[in-house]
C-alpha cells in the first residue's frame, strides 16, 4: 500500500515539475501595463462604434489575423485585438486567432495557410545590410517555407532587388534600396507596425563613454574599446540572461554565441557602430570585377598561441566553412566559387554571380581561423566541450566559459588595436532570467546588462542615481503581413485603407510605453545608410480609410 | 524476504521503465517541435533538412523512441540540443551543484523541524504553540518565489551583506568539485537561498513531529517515564520523540529524491546553476535530451529512495513486506 502511494507521489511530482516548469515560461516579458493597455483601448472605441454601426462592408468574409499568444508576447497579442477594433469600425470583420510560436511560425512560412499575421523579424547585425531584410519581399522567395509568405510578387520591385545584389558601388546600390523602399511603402503587402527601443542600463560610478549600436544596444564589438574607468575598475562586467549555445564556431548559431566569440576572433571587415564597413584585418578591399573581390591582409598579426595569421589562414577558414556547409553561415558564403591566394598579403574571392553587400555580409561576418589548429578537425560538430579550440587572433583572447555561470576574455596585447583599450578584462556573469540581471546591476555586481531590461524595471532603474538607462532603437521590426492571393489582399486598395485604419502612435504610446518608433519601411530609420525616409507612412485616418474602400465600390 | 526484494526490484525496475516511456512521449506531445529551437530563421530547406538528420529528428516517433532507448542501456544520454554538447556531461554537473545547496536545507529543515515539532507539543495550549503552528503553515504556503527575492531585497539590495546570485564569486579557478564548495566564499553564496528551502522544507516535519507526538504522549509509556522521574525533557525528547520519529524518516526520504530536481523556482530566483533552472531551461528551449535526462535522474533517485525506504520499514516491521508480496 504505501509502496503504490509513494510511486503514485513520485508520479504526481514529476507532472507537477512540468507543470512548474512550464508556468513561468509563458508568462515571460508580461509588462505591467498589458491589463491597462485593453481597458484604455475598450473605452475609446465604445464610444465610436455607436457611430459607425450602420456601416458593414459586405463583399469581405471574415479576416483570421494569426498573431502570438500573450504569454509569449504580449504586445503583439494586444497589438492584434487594437487593430481588430479598428479595422472593426470600417466593417472588417477580424477574428484574432493567438497561436503558439512554432505553430505560428510553420503556419506562416512553411504551410503559407493565413489571412493576415502580426510577426516580427529579428535585428542581428547580418541584417544591418539591407539584403536579407528586402529579400523578404522579393518574388524569389514566395515557395513554401521562403520569406515572403505574402505573395508579394513586384517586377519593378524584383529588379530592383537583382540589381542592388549585383550593385559593388555603395551609392549606386543605396539609390536601388531606396526605390525599393518607395515601392514596398506604397504596394504595403506588408505593414511595418513598429521598431521597439532597446532599454539597457550601466553603472555610471564604474565607467562612462558606453558605444550605443542600433540592434546591438551596448553589448556590441565597440563598447570594450570606448568605455572608460571611472574609478579603478578595469574588469568591465556585464550580465546577461542568455548565454552561447556553444563556443564552437563551426556549430553556434545564436547571437549569444557569436557576440562572445566575435571578440577573440577577428574578422576582414568590421562593421562600424553606423554599420558602414571599416578595415580589420583586411588592410583594404576592392571589387576588380563584379565577381570578383580582392583583400590584401595586415601584415602584423598573431594567432593567441603566437602562430602569424597568413593569407592561408583566410584562404583555408573560407573553404573549410564551404567544404563544412555550415548552415548559420551558408547564405554569406553560398556564392563563392573559389578562393584564390595571389600572394603573401592577397586572397580573391571569385563569386558565381555579383553579390553586391559582399563586404558587409561576408566579410565582416566570417571569423578567420588558424589553419594549423583546425586543418585537421575533419568533424568539427562533434568535438567534446573541452576540446573546442579557443584560439583566434582577435583583439580580446579567450579566458573561461563555465556553462551557466561565467564567461570573461582579456584583452590581448599583440593585437593592432590593444592600445586602444581602457579594460584590462570583460566578464559575463550569465543569470537565470532578466529578473538576476537586474539585481546584479542593483547590488553592483555588475556594471552593464546585455540585454533589455523588462518593462517593470525600467522606472526602478531611472530612480537610481547610480545607473544611466539608454534606449537604443533597434533596426529589427514588427510587422502585419497581408496575404496577397487571399480576398480582399489582392487589392492594393483594400491594403492601403486597412493601413490608415492602423493606429501605430497608440500601439507604441501603450504597448511600448513610448519604448519605441511607430514603423514605415521595413529598412529602419535607425539603420540610416539605407533607411528612405519617404516611404509612404499611412497616417492613423479612420475617414480616408471609409474613403478609400468607398472608392473603391466596398460600401456599395 | 528474499521473494519481497525480488519483488520490488522487479517493481522499481517496471517503474522506471514506464517513467522512461511517459517522459519521452510528454515532451514530445507537450513542447513545442524542437525544430524551432535548433534552426534560426533563414536557413534553407536543405539546412534544415541537414540538422534534423544530424539529431535524429527526421525518423518517426517509435524510431525515435527505441533509438533513446537502446542509448540509454548503454549509458548515452544524447547529445543535448541546446548546447551540442553530451547531456551527460552537463547532468552531473548541475546535480552536483543542487545536491551542494539541497542537502545541507533538508539537513537543517529536518533536525531543526522535530526539534521544534517536539517543543510545540510539550508547550501544548500555551501561546507559543499556536505561534509555532502558524508560522508554519505560513512558511509552508508562502511562494518561494516571493520569499527569495525578499530575502534578496533585504539582505542583498537592502543590506548589502550577502550575495544574491550564483555559487561562488568569479572569477574563480576550482580543480574540482570539492574545491569549488569547500571555501567561505560558497558558504557565503550558499546562506541565502538555502534559507529559503529549508524555511520552506522546515514546517512538514515540525507538523508531522508535533501531529505524532499527540498520539504518542498519551501512551501508557510516558505515564511511566513520568512515573519515575525523568525530567520532562528527557520524557519528551529521549522516549516521545524517538518514537514518532516514524513519519518524519518517510517525509525525509522523498523529500530528499524530489530535491534532486532542486528547488527550480529558488535557483531560478538565485541563479544557482542546479538542475532545476537547466530543467527549466530545457522545456523552454524544447531540448529534449536534456529535459528527459534530468527528469529520469530526478525519477530514478525518487525511485531508489523509496525502495530503500521500503527496505528499512520491512525491516522494522515484517508485516509491510509480506503485504506487499500478496498484493
Amino acid at each position: 500500500m504505501r509502496t503504490r502511494l509513494l510511486g503514485l507521489l513520485a508520479l504526481l511530482a514529476a507532472l507537477m515539475m512540468i507543470a512548474v516548469a512550464c508556468a513561468p515560461a509563458e508568462q515571460e516579458d508580461e509588462p505591467a501595463d498589458a491589463d491597462e493597455a485593453v481597458e484604455e483601448t475598450d473605452e475609446e472605441e465604445d464610444d465610436e462604434d455607436v457611430a459607425d454601426e450602420d456601416v458593414e462592408v459586405e463583399t469581405f468574409a471574415e479576416i483570421d489575423l494569426l498573431t502570438t499568444t500573450e504569454g509569449y508576447d504580449p504586445i503583439r497579442y494586444e497589438a492584434a485585438f487594437m487593430i481588430e477594433e479598428t479595422w472593426g469600425e470600417l466593417g472588417v470583420d477580424v477574428n484574432v486567432e493567438p497561436t503558439e510560436f512554432s505553430t505560428l511560425i510553420e503556419t506562416f512560412y512553411d504551410q503559407q495557410d493565413f489571412d493576415a499575421v502580426v510577426a516580427g523579424w529579428s535585428g542581428r547585425v547580418d541584417r544591418l545590410d539591407p539584403q536579407h531584410f528586402l529579400g523578404t519581399l522579393h518574388g524569389g522567395q514566395t515557395d513554401l517555407g521562403g520569406n515572403n509568405p505574402g505573395q508579394f510578387v513586384d517586377a519593378d520591385y524584383d529588379e530592383l532587388f537583382e540589381l542592388q545584389r549585383a550593385e559593388p558601388d555603395l551609392e549606386q546600390r543605396v539609390e536601388y534600396v531606396q526605390d525599393m523602399q518607395a515601392i514596398a511603402g506604397e504596394e504595403v503587402p506588408v505593414n511595418v507596425l513598429f521598431y521597439r527601443d532597446e532599454v539597457v542600463a550601466y553603472n555610471n560610478e564604474n565607467f562612462e563613454d558606453f558605444v550605443e549600436m542600433a540592434g546591438e544596444a551596448l553589448y556590441n564589438e565597440w563598447t570594450p574599446y570606448e568605455v572608460t574607468p571611472v574609478g579603478d575598475e578595469t574588469d568591465l562586467t556585464i550580465g546577461t540572461p542568455e548565454e552561447p549555445d556553444t563556443i564552437n564556431p563551426l556549430d553556434s548559431t545564436t547571437v549569444w554565441g557569436w557576440k562572445f566569440m566575435r571578440m577573440y576572433y577577428d574578422k576582414l571587415i568590421r562593421l562600424s557602430p553606423d554599420a558602414e564597413p571599416e578595415a580589420w584585418a583586411a588592410e583594404s578591399w576592392d571589387a576588380p570585377d563584379d565577381t570578383t573581390w580582392e583583400i590584401t591582409l595586415r601584415d602584423d598579426m598573431t594567432f593567441h598561441d603566437g602562430e602569424p595569421v597568413t593569407v592561408d589562414d583566410v584562404k583555408f577558414t573560407y573553404d573549410y566553412y564551404l567544404e563544412q556547409e555550415f548552415g548559420y553561415f551558408m547564405p554569406f558564403i553560398e556564392m563563392i566559387e573559389e578562393t584564390e591566394v595571389v600572394d603573401d598579403e592577397t586572397v580573391r574571392f571569385h563569386l558565381d554571380s555579383p553579390f553586391g553587400p559582399f563586404p558587409n555580409v561576408t566579410l565582416a561576418q566570417i571569423p578567420i581561423l588558424p589553419e594549423h589548429i583546425w586543418a585537421d578537425i575533419d568533424e568539427p560538430q562533434d568535438l567534446a566541450p573541452e576540446d573546442i579550440p579557443t584560439v583566434g587572433s582577435g583583439p580580446m583572447e579567450f579566458e573561461s566559459y563555465d556553462i551557466g555561470e561565467y564567461q570573461s576574455l582579456v584583452v590581448f596585447d599583440d593585437h593592432f588595436t590593444a592600445e586602444d583599450f581602457d579594460i584590462e578584462r570583460m566578464e559575463l556573469i550569465i543569470y537565470a532570467d532578466a529578473e538576476g540581471v537586474f539585481t546584479g546591476l542593483q547590488t553592483q555586481e555588475i556594471d552593464m546588462t546585455a540585454w533589455r531590461l523588462e518593462p517593470g524595471q525600467i522606472p526602478q532603474a531611472e530612480d537610481e542615481d547610480f545607473l544611466t538607462v539608454v534606449n537604443a532603437p533597434d533596426f529589427g521590426y514588427y510587422h502585419l503581413t497581408f496575404n496577397l492571393d487571399v480576398e480582399p489582399f489582392d487589392d492594393p486598395e483594400v491594403r492601403r485603407a486597412l493601413s490608415h485604419a492602423i493606429d501605430k502612435d497608440q500601439i507604441v504610446d501603450v504597448l511600448l510605453d513610448g519604448r519605441g518608433e511607430p514603423g514605415t519601411s521595413v529598412i529602419a530609420p535607425s539603420n540610416p545608410t539605407w533607411h528612405n525616409p519617404d516611404t509612404a507612412t499611412f497616417e492613423f485616418d479612420m475617414d480616408q480609410a471609409r474613403q478609400i474602400l468607398s472608392d473603391a465600390g466596398y460600401y456599395d | 524476504m528474499r521473494s519481497y526484494l525480488a519483488a520490488r526490484i522487479a517493481q522499481l525496475v517496471l517503474t522506471f521503465f514506464v517513467i522512461l516511456t511517459l517522459v519521452f512521449f510528454l515532451f514530445r506531445l507537450g513542447l513545442p517541435d524542437p525544430t524551432s529551437a535548433l534552426i534560426t530563421e533563414g536557413l534553407s530547406q536543405e539546412d534544415i533538412q541537414r540538422t534534423r538528420e544530424r539529431f535524429g529528428l527526421d525518423l518517426p516517433v517509435w524510431q525515435q523512441y527505441f533509438v533513446f532507448l537502446g542509448n540509454l542501456f548503454t549509458g548515452e544520454l544524447g547529445t543535448s540540443f541546446h548546447y551540442r554538447a553530451p547531456v551527460g556531461f552537463i547532468v552531473v554537473d548541475r546535480l552536483l551543484n543542487t545536491l551542494a545547496m539541497m542537502l545541507p536545507a533538508i539537513l537543517l529543515a529536518y533536525t531543526l523541524g522535530p526539534a521544534l515539532g517536539v517543543q510545540l507539543t510539550w508547550k501544548r495550549g500555551r501561546g507559543i504553540e499556536r505561534g509555532g503552528i502558524t508560522l508554519g503553515l505560513i512558511l509552508r504556503s508562502a511562494p518561494v518565489f516571493w520569499t527569495g527575492m525578499l530575502a534578496i531585497f533585504v539582505f542583498g539590495v537592502g543590506l548589502g551583506i550577502l550575495p544574491t546570485s550564483g555559487m561562488r564569486t568569479l572569477p574563480y579557478e576550482a580543480s574540482g568539485f570539492f574545491d569549488k564548495i569547500l571555501t567561505l566564499d560558497f558558504l557565503r553564496h550558499l546562506i541565502l537561498p538555502m534559507l529559503v528551502v529549508a524555511a520552506y522544507y522546515i514546517a512538514l516535519p515540525m507538523l508531522i513531529m508535533r501531529n505524532t507526538m499527540l498520539e504518542v504522549i498519551g501512551d501508557d509509556f510516558i505515564e511511566f517515564c513520568r512515573a519515575r522521574g525523568f525530567s520532562e525533557a528527557r520524557t519528551m525528547y529521549r522516549h516521545a520523540a524517538r518514537n514518532a520519529l516514524l513519519p518524519v524518516v518517510t517525509q525525509a526520504a522523498v523529500t530528499t529524491g524530489l530535491a534532486v530536481g532542486g528547488q527550480i523556482v529558488v535557483e531560478v530566483v538565485f541563479s544557482w546553476p542546479g538542475l532545476g533552472r537547466e530543467m527549466f531551461q530545457a522545456v523552454q528551449t524544447s531540448d529534449y535530451p536534456m529535459a528527459q535526462a534530468t527528469f529520469i535522474f530526478m525519477a530514478g533517485m525518487i525511485l531508489v529512495l523509496n525502495f530503500l525506504v521500503d527496505l528499512v520499514y520491512g525491516r522494522l516491521d515484517p508485516r509491510v513486506a509480506d503485504a506487499s508480496v500478496r498484493s
